[in-house]
């Protein structure tokens, strides 16, 4: 295992480097910047970091007018409060204006675990990608968190990117970002298992362990949640005949209804989608919420077996 | 400002106003009376307050308008037309499929429209994202922005208020058109904004209050806004009438959104098309003195 990096700390990183050569990117923040991994941008470029203080909903607005002239402004808050909070300002100043504006939402999923569910962000996939035109980001480790940043400036439109607090390590070596697609992880013909953010790094150990018990899957690791890659989808459902889905987000509405729209449409094969069931979650260390609702290899691998079995019963 | 442009701005408005009735006549409803009470200012904006180029409405030097109560939209394409930004013609299509002029302003569809607002309490804090970007990019370009006074109830309006005043936008106007009426009633007994003057020079504002009907007023009050700023945005309570122009409508609730009885329109157009015609004479009067 690589070692260990902060998201937050290489996402800001990511965007100060891309700063240094486009001069019209500029940080909001809402009382947020320092933590969101831009203490160094605001010291080196106090022209372009703006402090608003804690108002998502006037930040979200005040980046779509930004925008009208020019500016990418990325602005990078506590995940709930720069989703639900700020929901309308999203669809309308951003979506519909079609403004090229950058939203980013750390500490996503439960991170903030013991802070309990006011701190926690497990709809916003769901919300978030029914804006239309709006792209919809997961990066899975520091080097996809890196390339999706580069990507995700150079896209003009409107974009949502979650990332998470605690440190994670390197999954894969880095490589260009295209938006929009997913890629497999892993080969295998039994059964396709398709994962988000940080999740990935469990459903690869839980792979490993599937094989050892002879279950040979295929991991997707799906970083775009909208525009969702209808064709790696569908290939999969062709090829594996069985798919799974793992998201820290609730099983409704997020990358497990992206997946199951595709499947449904295209090419109907059975789905199961492992996630957190829509109830305020319960507080804790990381960890132990993660193997609470199953979202760790352990809780993978229990629930693809049973799936896996009962599929050939 | 003399008499003859005062008369000439007001005549320009009366235009204006029958530009809104002939939406009307074309959707059979709109959002009449706040269009009515803002359309004096949106009329002295467009013909004489901002720097503006209706060939070239991207122009990057143009000031902005910002119509923050959406739903007087009908204000605004008025203006619009009559200032040769698209053909009079293309008023006859609000409220029909594919209407480059929805019932709720659409920059993507008209040259002119700065942002998609309808949604109440979202105009000021995009205004003032927009007046610190054209600050920081070295444009010496101004935002205006037309509010309504119910819509200041929406919180999000005091989050851009403060972030305005504390981020030095002094090319920001904001004219609060303050009729007194929203759909339920009086402003005041809905939910109390008053008073919006001491409310917004708290947060740190230049206030001014007029009379939103005037042209002179309007006048007097933009130009204290560049000549006595003190880095500060600006705020304009226009105080103003419910349906100006239309008598039997005036200051009167129901009136907010209007679907014509039988009789209604036609008195409104006999209303409006004899005001037109007084002041064409005046006008002309004073061009021969």
């Amino acid at each position: 295992m690589s070692e260990l990096r902060d998201p937050r700390k290489t996402f800001g990183a990511a965007v100060a480097e891309v700063a240094e050569k486009d001069k019209r990117i500029v940080v909001l923040s809402a009382d947020s910047g320092g933590s969101s991994g831009f203490k160094q941008f605001a010291a080196d470029h106090p022209d372009r970091y703006y402090e608003f203080g804690i108002m998502e909903q006037g930040v979200t607005g005040i980046a779509s007018g930004m925008a009208t002239v020019g500016k990418i402004p990325v602005f990078c808050a506590i995940a709930p409060f720069v989703t639900c909070r700020s929901y309308e300002m999203f669809r309308n100043d951003l979506g519909y204006m079609k403004q090229n504006v950058k939203i980013v939402g750390r500490n996503g999923g439960f991170t903030y675990s013991d802070l309990g569910a006011t701190h926690h962000s497990l709809e916003d996939f769901a919300i978030m990608r029914m804006v239309p035109g709006a792209v919809v980001l997961c990066p899975q480790d520091p080097g996809e968190i890196r390339q999706a940043v580069r990507a995700m400036l150079a896209h003009d439109g409107p974009v949502y990117m979650r990332i998470g607090n605690p440190p994670i390590p390197e999954l894969f070596p880095e490589q260009p970002f295209e938006i929009g697609k997913g890629r497999v992880l892993r080969e295998g013909d039994d059964l396709t298992i398709i994962s988000t953010g940080t999740c990935t790094k469990e459903v690869l150990e839980a792979a490993e362990m599937l094989s050892e018990k002879g279950l040979d899957v295929r991991v997707i690791g799906m970083p775009t949640i909208a525009p969702i890659d209808v064709d790696i989808i569908r290939k999969a459902a062709k090829e594996t005949k069985r798919i799974v889905t793992v998201e820290e987000h609730y099983v409704h509405g997020g990358l497990g209804s992206a997946v199951a729209e595709v499947v449904t449409e295209y090419c109907p094969v059975p789905v199961k989608m492992i996630g957190v069931p829509r109830v305020y979650a319960v507080t804790g260390p990381y960890n132990e919420l993660l193997h609470y609702y199953g979202l760790d290899a352990e809780g993978i691998l229990k629930t693809v077996s049973e799936f896996a079995a009962k599929q050939h019963s | 400002m003399d008499r003859l442009k005062q008369k000439e701005l007001e005549l320009i408005a009366g235009r204006c106003r029958r530009n809104v009735l002939r939406m009307i006549e074309a959707g059979h409803h709109g959002h009449m009376g706040g269009a009515l009470s803002c359309i004096d200012i949106v009329t002295y904006l467009y013909f004489r307050g901002m720097k503006i180029d209706p060939r070239n409405p991207e122009w990057e030097e143009r000031d902005r308008f910002l119509l923050s109560a959406g739903h007087k939209c009908m204000a605004q394409y008025a203006v619009l037309a009559e200032k040769g930004y698209f053909a009079k013609e293309v008023l006859d299509t609000y409220g029909s499929l594919h209407s480059y002029i929805p019932g709720h302003p659409d920059m993507h569809k008209l040259a002119g429209i700065e942002a998609n607002t309808g949604a109440l309490g979202h105009g000021l804090s995009i205004a003032t994202g927009m007046a610190l970007g054209l600050k920081d990019s070295g444009k010496n370009a101004r935002v205006y922005v037309v509010m309504g006074d119910g819509e200041l109830a929406e919180g999000s309006n005091w989050e851009a208020a403060a972030a305005a005043a504390h981020h030095h936008a002094d090319n920001l106007i904001v004219f609060v058109d303050f009729n007194g009426l929203q759909i339920s009633g009086r402003v005041q007994d809905v939910m109390n904004m008053t008073p919006i003057s001491e409310k917004f020079r708290a947060f740190g504002w230049n206030v001014q209050d007029i009379d939103g009907n005037n042209m002179r007023e309007i006048e007097a009050a933009l130009k204290m806004t560049v000549s006595d700023n003190h880095n500060k945005p600006s705020a304009i309570i226009a105080h103003t009438v419910k349906a100006k122009g239309i008598s039997f409508a005036e200051n009167k609730a129901q009136y907010h959104f209007w679907t014509p009885k039988q009789g209604e329109l036609e008195a409104a157009v006999r209303e409006i098309e004899d005001n037109i015609q007084r002041l064409e004479k005046e006008v002309q009067k004073l061009c021969q003195n």
